[in-house]
């Protein structure tokens, strides 16, 4: 048997140390992953609605959402969403255990989703229309809920279809001639001339203005059949409640439901939550306009990167013989790759929106000034600054790329007689493809989860409209757009009601998460069949 | 078929063709990869650029010049736009003066012709009111109204005095020495005067309006004392609470008033020479004093531990030639000119100790000075000239001293490194010193490279040095994946779940960093002791999962153990116990949460070069080492570590340049409050959060945009350094190794 020594115990300890710093390296990530995922996927879970009486005689209904230990005491307390936000200014509430007489879980305990004011919980009385009942009873009005509901939700795709369509229409032409009067001053035309002019454009005004009104009228007409009927819903504590059908986004007996249809409601939700808009200041509703801001503001910069970030790496690898000036170019790289993504920010605040964006203004757009067009962040100027942020990434994985196209492959094709550039084009690059895939994949990652510069340079918490619509010429570069980093930022640390929103923006979290992670490990899948491919064939 | 000779010459155009592609790819190529280079240097040029004018001095140029009548230039207001001046001539009567060709608009006589010449013309500091004393000893006060009217697109302003207020001072109307004026937003008045037999008089007229009958009642109160010395200046502030006055030996007493009563006054020397002139700056709480031998000071009241305030010498600007005769401070900042009898004119700011201009007056013998409202332009009159100045001073609150030194502002008891860019009054006192978010740059950099630099090196170490290339393949993708995630995940963890955890078990945290490493070590040395045959069963890499599990089952130990560790040690909670024991604040979101969540973000950095650098020593090196007898540990540590100890180093060095950059972490995990501490349980800010919080305040040009284009610039600068430094660093051990 070899005796271990003293010194050589305290090496392998020591080794096993440094394992164990990998090791907790991989489980911060881990651990990471599970709080995003535990989190977020929770969100759209239904949790039963619970009737509590407390040792008082109050009684609250809601859902738990957490329990805990009372810092100091042995007791634990928990915490209930009791929603009915205009009746008790808070939504959530916490209740000490000890303070608890009963619990019930009430068969009819209804879950109204609303348009406005969050979430009401208690049990249905009657629906009406005008002052007369239509269904009374908790049984009653449940069963007629639903179709009324759907009924009303078409009427509201009406009367915003009215909104976004020929009233936003009118609206624009008005703004249209507005703009045009300006023009017609600033132009100095001839007396009479500019007389006839201003009449013109005051008689289009006119017209349009009627058109205006009719529809105007229309939808107030329409707006006032929506909130015609009501549900009277009464809380645990017997306040009752009027709530326009058209105001409920779902109805919802928890209590009832049995395992499939609350599977089916996470999905519901899950859905609603990527493809429907916010509501109540982004704390409710979905995150599609993020999602899309962010997809679109992610590809116009690949457009930007994808030719600088390779013609710089074909420069370092296929042109420059080796010198100071590729030295240069190589510090350079770095230190795009290494200054602070907020720096780029002011950079493009200072250069493409008052700078750029400021000319454009003064020689295209001057009747709309002082109110800025370009001159204001918005997606365009935002892609470009990412773009300078990610060129580094693209040139590093495209270097990488070329470099592991074999020498004999160049030296075969130039010595069949093909220019140095129809080498590149024809041998090389499709060759070094998969790197260049890489490195855009990699910078489109980086991009899409980068906020700091983006908060500076175009992203709003609520974009009116996305910057691809029906509207000509249909992609709007200029405009505002949202963005899922922003949105988490912004719902978590700028919301007035940071608990409500918590589940959302865990959601939100673990989705841009989950998309940059695919796609990292999409380029790492990508790269190592890159290295496989050549270390394999080489030799 | 072509005849031979044109398949020739087309074979000779393709030829050709073909070259001029192979040229015309190859310079766009190049222009490619010089364009990098461009983009750097435009950006650094950029921001060099928008930072550059606030090192720019002040610049001051005639805008016009006009005369005006002999008597005219006693005193001089602008309107806001400069198209008019009001002036108060020494005859009594205020000329309202079309700037551009010195037309007189309209008059407006003040007193009868028997009470002028008019003494001690001037404007009250802030405000457009003109105040003069008569020969039978009354003081007037001359409001002035500027009317804005547009006729189409044209702007109209026209100049009136609404009221003028007229205060007896003495009955026996005796000369009045020297006396002060001011009047308040709500029409207050007050005024305090020497009378020529050595009494003080102090006055306050207050108008009350009814709200019923709209009838105004006016109230005068009056005091009178006898006045130790005879006075030379005095100047009131707005609110009548406190009067200073200045002697001929060169002295300053300051007067408290309470209840229109001044008090016993106390009185400092102020230098060699008398005070010639003496003024507000906007806000009337520093004062100005230029003096006979030109020197000028700013003086103010100062709180003092056991003296209560006390009128303190704050700082001195480089003396002017002569005697400071004529002192006009601005409306809207800190900065005031000032004129000497030898004809010079100067331009200075108080916050920022700047000399901004100084030149000859247009007007060396002027009588009166005033700054315009915007603080655009200035006036200067003599007897028959006006002369309408432009003052191009853009940032005049920005020195090198003010944004990184000590400064005193007004109303703090010592000078001061603050950060607090806007306040709710219109004589707010800008500051604007990086000092406060510099350190908490540092800060959170610190904490960050605590975590980051053991756990990313050890880890780089044994990922490369003992690990089985099949794991490798697992780990280093894991790796990539944590540097990928988004900062703005990691500081919404940080602030919403991690840090209220943390505050509520904060000696989990202790526990680890001594339970943790010590589990670790035994359960490594235990799974080695197991025989090899059991360890052999299990498939490669189990032994990572294994260490994971005892990981997380050392932690949860940890956190578990918290609560009692709290009582047995902290009294049962230990931010109660930091505030209590130590003194210190405790915020939930401090800088321990910081640390760890930039810690995460950053360990994937120092990992990955780190385990470069580890890599590329050369495989020749490690096996003489063990050939030699040394054991792996020692191979490693010996022979390893220092060969790989430069590569190591850059990737700290970049791994710091992350951490100093880094935004959405700090910006969601602190409290950003700009406080100068580094207790390490203290919210910071750090200069990008201050950047990202600060943008939405600042205007395109203003003296805010262009701060936070110099804290990009700082932290460019930084960051460009350190990149390339690591960058040299890591090329040259490459190249070492390669020859080796």
């Amino acid at each position: 048997m070899k005796k271990r020594s003293q010194s050589d115990l305290l090496g392998r300890s020591l080794t096993w140390l440094s394992g164990g710093a990998l090791a907790l390296d991989l489980l911060l990530v881990i651990a990471l992953l599970a709080v995003l995922a535990v989190n977020g996927l929770g969100a759209f879970w239904q949790h039963k609605l619970v009737r509590l009486t407390l040792r008082d005689g109050t009684r609250v209904l809601g859902e738990i959402h957490a329990e805990e230990t009372i810092p100091e005491q042995s007791a634990t307390r928990m915490l209930v969403k009791v929603g009915n936000r205009e009746l008790t200014a808070l939504d959530f509430r916490w209740i000490d255990e000890a303070n608890i007489a009963t619990r019930e879980w009430p068969e009819d305990a209804t879950l109204l989703e609303r348009l406005e004011w969050g979430n009401f919980y208690g049990a249905l009385v009657e629906i009406r229309r005008g002052g007369s009942v239509l269904a009374s009873g908790p049984d009653e009005v449940w069963s007629a809920l639903g179709p009324l509901r759907d009924q009303k939700r078409r009427e509201a795709k009406a009367v915003h279809e009215l909104e976004v369509g020929p009233i936003d229409r009118v609206n624009r032409e008005l703004e249209r001639l507005r703009l045009d009067a300006r023009k017609v001053a600033r132009q100095g035309l001839a007396k009479e001339e500019e007389a006839r002019r201003v009449t013109e454009i005051e008689h289009d005004v006119a017209a349009k203005q009627a058109v205006y009104e009719t529809l105007t009228a229309e939808l107030a007409s329409r707006r006032a059949t929506l909130v015609s009927e009501t549900v009277i819903a009464e809380t645990v504590d017997g306040k009752r409640k009027e709530i326009p059908v058209s105001q409920i986004v779902r109805a919802i007996q928890p209590n009832r439901m049995g395992t499939a249809a609350t599977m089916g409601l996470y999905a519901s939700r899950l859905w609603e939550f990527v493809s429907a808009d916010p509501r109540e200041s982004n704390t409710e509703g979905g995150i599609f306009p993020a999602i899309f801001g962010t997809v679109l503001m992610v590809f116009l910069m690949a457009f930007a990167v994808a030719p600088l970030g390779v013609l710089a790496a074909l420069y370092l690898r296929e042109y420059a013989k080796q010198g100071v000036l590729v030295q240069f170019v190589r510090i350079a790289v770095s230190n795009l790759a290494g200054v602070p993504s907020i720096v780029f920010g002011v950079f493009g605040l200072g250069f493409f929106v008052y700078g750029i964006g400021g000319s454009i203004d003064a020689l295209f757009y001057r009747d709309a000034l002082p109110a800025p067009t370009y001159g204001t962040g918005g997606i365009l100027w935002a892609s470009l600054t990412l773009a300078l942020l990610t060129v580094p990434v693209v040139i590093v994985a495209t270097e990488e790329g070329l470099a592991a196209v074999p020498r004999i492959q160049r030296e075969g094709s130039l010595a069949l007689g093909a220019t140095r550039f129809e080498t590149i084009r024809r041998v090389v690059l499709p060759g070094a493809a998969p790197g260049i895939l890489t490195g855009m994949i990699l910078a489109m990652a980086r991009a899409a989860g980068e906020v700091a510069p983006l908060m500076i340079v175009g992203m709003v918490k609520l974009a009116p409209s996305l910057p691809i619509d029906g509207e000509f010429p249909f992609v709007h570069l200029e405009r505002k757009f949202m963005h899922l980093g922003f949105h988490i930022y912004d719902l978590g640390f700028q919301s007035p009601n940071v608990e409500a929103t918590k589940p959302l923006v865990f959601a939100t979290a673990l989705l841009l998460v989950g998309v940059v992670v695919l796609m990292n490990l999409v380029a790492i899948i990508v790269r190592n069949r890159l290295r496989q491919r050549y270390t394999s064939s080489a030799v | 078929m072509l005849a031979p000779s044109r398949a020739l010459a087309s074979a000779q155009e393709t030829t050709a063709r073909r070259r001029f592609v192979d040229r015309l790819a190859g310079i766009v190529v190049s222009a490619g990869g010089l364009a990098i280079i461009a983009c750097v240097l435009g950006i650094l040029a950029f921001i060099i650029a928008e930072v550059w004018p606030l090192a720019r001095g002040a610049n001051v140029r005639t805008a016009s010049s006009t005369v005006i009548p002999a008597d005219a230039a006693g005193a001089a207001i602008a309107d806001e736009y400069r198209g008019q001046s009001a002036l108060l001539g020494i005859d009594g009567v205020v000329r309202f003066v079309r700037a551009s060709d010195g037309r007189v608009l309209s008059e407006k006589q003040l007193v009868e012709p028997s009470c002028a010449p008019l003494a001690g013309a001037r404007t009250v500091p802030g405000a457009s009111v003109f105040t003069a004393a008569t020969r039978d000893g009354h003081v007037l006060l001359a409001p002035v109204k500027w009317d804005l009217a547009y006729v189409g697109s044209e702007r109209q302003v026209t100049g009136s005095i609404a009221e003028v207020v007229s205060l007896e001072i003495d009955p026996k109307s005796q000369p009045i020495e020297t006396y002060a004026a001011t009047v308040d937003d709500r029409g207050v008045v007050n005024v305090a005067a020497a009378v020529s037999d050595g009494s003080l008089v102090l006055i306050r007229r207050t108008v009350v309006e009814n709200a019923i009958t709209g009838e105004r009642e006016t109230s005068l109160e009056k005091h009178a004392t006898t006045l130790p010395q005879s006075l030379e200046h005095l100047m009131l502030d707005r609110q009548g609470a406190n009067l200073f006055g200045t002697t001929a030996p060169g002295m300053i007493l300051w007067w408290r008033i309470a209840d229109g009563v001044p008090g016993v006054p106390s009185s400092l020397p102020v230098g060699d020479a008398p005070v010639t002139a003496m003024t507000f700056l906007v806000g009337d709480r520093s004062l100005v004093l230029g003096l006979a031998n030109g020197s000028i000071s700013v003086w103010f009241p100062v709180r003092q531990p056991d003296q209560g305030f006390v009128l303190t010498r704050i700082r001195d600007f480089p003396p002017q030639l002569g005697a400071i005769r004529l002192l006009a401070p601005s409306q809207r900042d800190k900065g005031f000119l000032a004129q000497d009898d030898k004809g010079r004119l100067g331009l200075y700011y108080s916050t920022s100790h700047r000399t901004l201009w100084t030149g000859d007056s247009p007007l060396p013998r002027a009588t009166a000075l005033a700054y315009a409202p915007r603080a655009d332009g200035a006036l200067v009159a003599d007897g028959g000239h006006l002369v309408s100045l432009d003052v191009d001073n853009p940032h005049p609150e920005i020195s090198l001293a003010s944004i990184f030194g000590k400064v005193w502002y007004e109303g703090g008891e010592r000078p001061e490194l603050v950060w607090q860019s806007s306040g709710g009054t219109t004589d707010f006192e800008p500051k604007l010193s990086l000092v406060p978010l510099l350190v908490g740059t540092l800060k959170g950099t610190f904490y960050s490279l605590i975590l980051a630099i053991p756990f990313g090196v050890l880890g780089a170490m044994y990922t490369s040095q003992f690990m089985h290339a099949r794991l490798k393949r697992l780990v280093k993708p894991t790796v990539e994946i944590m540097a990928a995630l988004p900062s703005v995940v990691l500081g919404l963890l940080a602030g919403l779940w991690l840090s209220p955890r943390i505050e509520k078990a904060f000696p989990s945290l202790f526990l680890m960093a001594i339970v943790l490493p010590l589990m670790v070590m035994a359960a490594g040395v235990s799974w080695e002791r197991l025989p090899r045959g059991f360890r052999g069963r299990f498939p490669i890499g189990s032994d990572a999962i294994f260490f994971i599990l005892v990981l997380a089952a050392g932690a949860a130990l940890c956190v578990a153990l918290s609560p009692p560790t709290e009582r047995l040690l902290f009294g049962g909670s230990f931010p109660a116990w930091v505030r209590a024991t130590m003194g210190l604040t405790y915020d939930q979101k401090n800088a321990v949460v910081v640390g760890i969540a930039m810690g995460f973000a950053v360990i994937p950095i120092i990992f990955t070069i780190s385990e470069d650098a580890f890599s590329n020593v050369p495989r020749s090196l490690a096996s003489g080492s063990l050939a030699l007898g040394a054991s792996r540990w020692q191979t490693v540590t010996r022979v390893v570590l220092p060969a790989a100890s430069p590569g190591i180093f850059s990737s700290i060095m970049i791994g710091f340049g992350r951490a100093v950059g880094e935004t959405m972490i700090v910006l969601m995990a602190t409290g950003n409050t700009p406080i100068l501490s580094w207790n390490p349980f203290d919210g910071f800010r750090t200069l990008s959060a201050n950047v990202a919080v600060e943008v939405p305040e600042a205007a395109h040009g203003t003296t805010l945009y262009r701060m936070l284009f110099v804290s990009a610039l700082l932290l460019f600068v930084f960051t460009f350094a350190i990149n390339t430094v690591a960058d040299r660093v890591r090329q040259r051990l490459r190249r070492r190794f390669a020859e080796a």
